[in-house]
């Protein structure tokens, strides 16, 4: 038989001119097929190999193998190049606006005053204090004359009460929750009371009927002025996240003496002065004071063995500066406009 | 309360006379008004306003109910200036000396042939002083006297009015003038009025007295509501000439009540309810009579008409100088200590050395014990001088408040289920108790309500929640909402409720909600039992007959479930049907548990089949599932109802049911033969109900 003439470096030059030709997956199995399919060129040759001579078998037949294992690499490239491009492809037909609105899973929303309160009760929570709480109808001894506030005193107008026809009535503070607590508990103790208070107003973006405070008291054998301070200081600090300066000013609760109001340097303008805090760099937050022995007295405690200090502060006062409330009437407006924004 | 700065001023000079006619400056300058306003805030009365006028200044000063005793006058508010500036002021000599304002009495004229003073009780009214003056000019009062009055907000009438009211601004002290001749019998009787006595007084109102008011009487009638106002009769005109001056001290509580009773608030009653020395009457009367003989002219009769049974003497307290320093958290000197207390009108006495008796002036009626005094110190050595020092505490961890632990553990679960939290108002009115069955009686009703929207506690969180519904349905659709919050029920008992609703045919969707919600309660047996009202069951008139549910654990209710009626959505004119939960929170958080256990995940292959039953409509779903259980035995780990149908192709009065039966072993992997085998006997189970059919 007569050998066909072969030459390999044809072969090898016009294979790789039709791999580099072709456009997609398919034309590139065509031309694979067309060489080294069942038939194809190089396959054939591969074929007529045994009937060479051994010299030239030899010889040929490594650079034919040689070829073979090129153009497989060589087959394999372009077909990765191809399927990359395909993707590509396929991805940019896949354009999406990126600049259109998203589309928001529907969560629901705790409260502001819920926030504010989780995050009061977690800062002293941290200081050592429980939570305690307490019935929000309550009896005039309890709201009153407990705590040191006399019946026909001028003093109880200091808290506009509603009166309920059962002869409770609604509590105007959470003080009482002091003397409840203390009357069933030992000191020395650290509380937090969160809690609904009353007080019998006309409203306005200001003031409100139903408010929602916490009270706080300490007691121990030796707790002064300036331990006060320094709790509630931290408190500040810790609930706005800055550093805030606060000031302790004379005032007046029968059931503590000394007492005194806190003013806090201004969240909004710290302390620079704006609306907000009528130009005076300052917001009353709370009142507090030692506790009066007479509050000790009548919690059945002995008021030379204790000392302590008690505070009450709104939580709605402290949420309107937190988050830029201007109108205290929202919190219990149900308004799903404003609370869905928490 | 308003104060003229001017006024004040004049109380800071060289000189020890009282201060008339007054002379502005002085060698003793106060403050700026508006710096004198911030020097008292920080350390005595808040200071709201200072506004000028005229040529003065008017300080609203808020006087603090425990001190109006001294400080609901001008001569209070210098003292405490002295106090805090250390400048000394004029009243500090002549507060306690009567001798500079000595009067020059006519000795031919006698006090008491003019009046006659009797105290019929003594607790409503323990001192009683007066002074007669005749031959005075009634006339209006001088320029810069009517300037004060205007200053604080009172209006010129003539100038003895006035100077009664000038003097009562000064000290503090309500005086009263009578004209001697219209006074019955030349007397004065201080006695509680009779019922059936009426009274006009000077601003010709008519009042109607009762035995709980005390009264100044002449002979035979009121002729002044005691510490109150005056009467008309023996009212001051031009042609007046026996001014009988009345300088008395009245029990608080007493005009307080009265005050209350007549709905009657005055100058004089705004003093006396807070309680007033008792010997300050004299001082104040003795100022009156030294103005009126140098303003109206006229003759002071001899003799001070006074009943004074029981004098009162200043008290002693003993200050322990450790325990300042224990209470306040700061040492302050002995010398300062002592020094703030002298500026404050306080006489000490040193008992040892570290202790001070403290004489405490009979005008400081809310100093009573020690830590009154140790207020005093601190605030006038300035709170912001006190450190801030962490107490040193037993390291005691915070109890934890398990009910506060699941309040927000449910809240959570809440919100991660698309619900928002309100807080709504502890009132309802009357329409929403009679909307909702339940009628007055059975509500705890406010006796002095804001408005009648807040007539009664709320019985339910439902009203306000349905409320909340109204208000927002114009702007939301998707309206998910909850509160957590205490109701009310007769006779007084309050309870924590966790209520909430969801607009839209929800039924299932809340149903499922609880038994989530349950379940990260840690709260199982959970069932729902048909609501079957008593009659006399008011909560009936608010659910759909047909769509409402117990829920129950155990044997216990611990919360309802069900569509509102659309009777009820109608009238509040809300649109869309909605689906609410009521539980009562004090029984889920005593269910509630923090145990959970993790169940192993088996290694063995679940194999899943289908199930269809046609049962009749009223055949609930839970009779098939208990069937299906019952008879597949323990292999079976889930049934999972996939589709309920009724309606075409269905006969009538039927409903298809579709199950995945979800079946697994922990202990081997199933094989179908077996499994096939249960899947028979389950339709076996079911077919052998009459009028359930498995479709194939």
């Amino acid at each position: 038989m007569k050998m066909p003439k072969i030459n390999l470096r044809v072969l090898k030059n016009q294979t790789q001119k039709e791999i580099e030709k072709a456009e997609n997956l398919k034309e590139l199995d065509e031309i694979f097929k067309k060489y080294l399919g069942k038939r194809g060129e190089l396959t054939q040759v591969l074929r007529l190999l045994e009937k060479l001579p051994k010299t030239k078998r030899v010889k040929i037949g490594r650079e034919a193998n040689e070829l073979k294992n090129f153009l497989r690499t060589a087959f394999d490239q372009k077909a990765q190049e191809l399927k990359e491009k395909a993707q590509k492809k396929i991805e940019e037909k896949e354009w999406i606006d990126i600049t259109a609105p998203g589309k928001k899973p529907v969560l629901g929303h705790l409260h502001p005053l819920t926030l504010v309160k989780r995050e009061v009760e977690e800062i002293f929570g941290s200081m050592g204090f429980s939570v305690v709480e307490g019935p929000e109808m309550e009896t005039e001894w309890y709201n009153f004359d407990a705590l040191n506030i006399p019946q026909d005193h001028p003093a109880r107008d200091l808290w506009d009460t509603f009166y309920l026809k059962n002869g409770l009535i609604l509590r105007t503070h959470t003080s009482p929750v002091q003397v409840r607590y203390m009357e069933r508990n030992n000191p020395p103790f650290r509380i937090i009371v969160p809690g609904n208070v009353f007080r019998h107003e006309a409203t306005d973006p200001s003031h409100e009927f139903q408010l929602y405070q916490v009270e706080g008291l300490m007691v121990d054998k030796d707790v002064s002025v300036a331990n006060f301070k320094a709790v509630v200081g931290e408190f500040f600090r810790k609930f706005f996240k800055k550093e805030v300066k606060f000031r302790l000013r004379p005032d007046f609760f029968p059931f503590t003496e000394p007492s005194f109001d806190i003013g806090i340097s201004c969240v909004m303008c710290d302390g620079k002065g704006c609306s907000v805090c009528k130009e005076e760099g300052f917001l009353e937050v709370a009142g507090a004071g030692m506790v009066h022995p007479n509050v000790f007295k009548n919690s059945k405690l002995i008021p030379k063995d204790w000392q302590g200090w008690a505070f009450g502060f709104g939580l709605e006062r402290l949420a309107m500066l937190k988050y830029k409330i201007n109108d205290i009437r929202l919190f219990r407006s149900g308004d799903l406009r404003f609370l869905n924004q928490f | 309360m308003t104060f003229s700065y001017n006024w004040l001023q004049s109380f800071f000079k060289t000189t020890t006379r009282p201060p008339h006619p007054p002379t502005f400056g002085g060698p003793l300058k106060l403050p700026k008004p508006a710096k004198l306003a911030e020097l008292l805030t920080a350390k005595a009365f808040e200071v709201s306003e200072v506004k000028e006028f005229g040529k003065d200044w008017v300080l609203d000063i808020d006087v603090r109910p425990n001190r109006a005793g001294d400080c609901f006058s001008h001569l209070g508010i210098a003292r405490e200036i002295s106090a805090i500036t250390g400048l000394k002021y004029i009243g500090d000599t002549y507060a306690n000396s009567y001798a500079n304002l000595r009067l020059e009495e006519d000795k031919k004229l006698k006090a008491k042939d003019f009046v006659s003073v009797e105290v019929k009780n003594e607790e409503a009214c323990p001192r009683y002083t007066a002074r007669v003056i005749i031959d005075v000019k009634v006339k209006p009062s001088p320029k810069w006297l009517t300037n004060r009055l205007k200053v604080c907000g009172l209006r010129p009438i003539n100038n003895i009015v006035d100077i009664v009211n000038y003097v009562m601004l000064e000290t503090g002290q309500p005086l009263h003038a009578f004209d001697g001749e219209k006074l019955e019998g030349k007397k004065i009787i201080v006695r509680f009025a009779k019922k059936g006595e009426k009274i006009v007084t000077l601003d010709e109102q008519k009042f109607n007295l009762c035995s709980d008011v005390l009264v100044i009487a002449d002979a035979k009638k009121p002729i002044a509501i005691a510490g109150i106002k005056g009467g008309k009769p023996p009212e001051i005109d031009r042609k007046t000439k026996i001014i009988v001056l009345e300088s008395a001290n009245f029990d608080s509580r007493i005009i307080r009540k009265g005050s209350k009773k007549l709905n009657l608030r005055t100058d004089a009653s705004l003093r006396f309810e807070h309680g007033i020395d008792p010997n300050l009457t004299e001082f104040a009367i003795t100022r009156a009579c030294n103005l009126i003989q140098k303003i109206a002219g006229g003759k002071v009769a001899q003799g001070l008409v006074d009943f004074y049974p029981k004098k009162v003497f200043p008290k002693r307290i003993k200050l322990d100088f450790e325990h300042v320093e224990k209470l306040l958290g700061i040492k302050i000197s002995k010398k300062e200590i002592k020094s703030i207390l002298k500026r404050l009108g306080f006489k000490l006495i040193e008992v040892g050395p570290m202790t001070i008796s403290v004489t405490v002036p009979t005008f400081r009626l809310d100093i009573l014990i020690q830590e009154d005094l140790i207020e005093e110190i601190g605030r006038i050595y300035g709170y912001e001088k006190i450190p801030s020092v962490l107490p040193t505490v037993s390291l005691i961890p915070p109890k934890r408040n398990l009910d506060i632990f699941w309040e927000d553990s449910v809240k959570n679960n809440l919100k991660e289920a698309g619900f928002t939290e309100v807080y709504n108002y502890s009132f309802i009115n009357e329409e929403d108790g009679k909307l909702f069955g339940i009628t007055s009686p059975n509500l705890i009703e406010v006796e002095n309500p804001v408005s009648l929207e807040q007539k009664y506690l709320r019985p339910s969180l439902i009203p306000n929640l349905l409320k909340n519904v109204q208000t927002n349905q114009k702007i939301f659709q998707d309206i998910k909402i909850f509160e957590l919050g205490k109701i009310f029920q007769k006779p007084n008992k309050e309870k924590r409720m966790l209520t909430g609703l969801m607009l839209g045919n929800a039924f299932y969707q809340v149903k499922g909600l609880i038994d989530l919600l349950l379940n990260k309660l840690g709260i199982s047996n959970i069932w729902y039992d048909e609501f079957k009202a008593t009659p006399e069951e008011s909560r009936a008139a608010i659910w759909h007959p047909k769509k409402c549910a117990e829920i129950k654990v155990n044997h216990e209710e611990i919360g309802f479930l069900g569509e509102i009626s659309p009777r009820i959505l109608e009238d509040l004119k809300i649109s869309m049907r909605l689906v609410i939960f009521d539980f009562d929170f004090e029984k889920l958080t005593k269910l509630a548990s923090e145990e959970h256990e993790y169940r192993p995940i088996s290694r063995f292959p679940a194999a899943i089949r289908d199930l269809a039953v046609l049962v009749p409509s009223e055949t609930g779903v839970e009779e098939v599932l208990n069937k299906i259980e019952a008879s597949g035995g323990p292999l079976i780990r889930d049934i999972d109802l996939f589709d309920i149908y009724e309606g075409e192709e269905l006969p009538e009065d039927k409903k298809n049911l579709a199950f995945h039966i979800i079946f697994q072993s922990k202990t081997r992997t199933l094989s179908s033969k077996e499994i096939d085998e249960i899947q028979n006997k389950i339709i076996k189970a079911i077919e052998e109900e009459p009028e359930w059919q498995v479709r194939r």
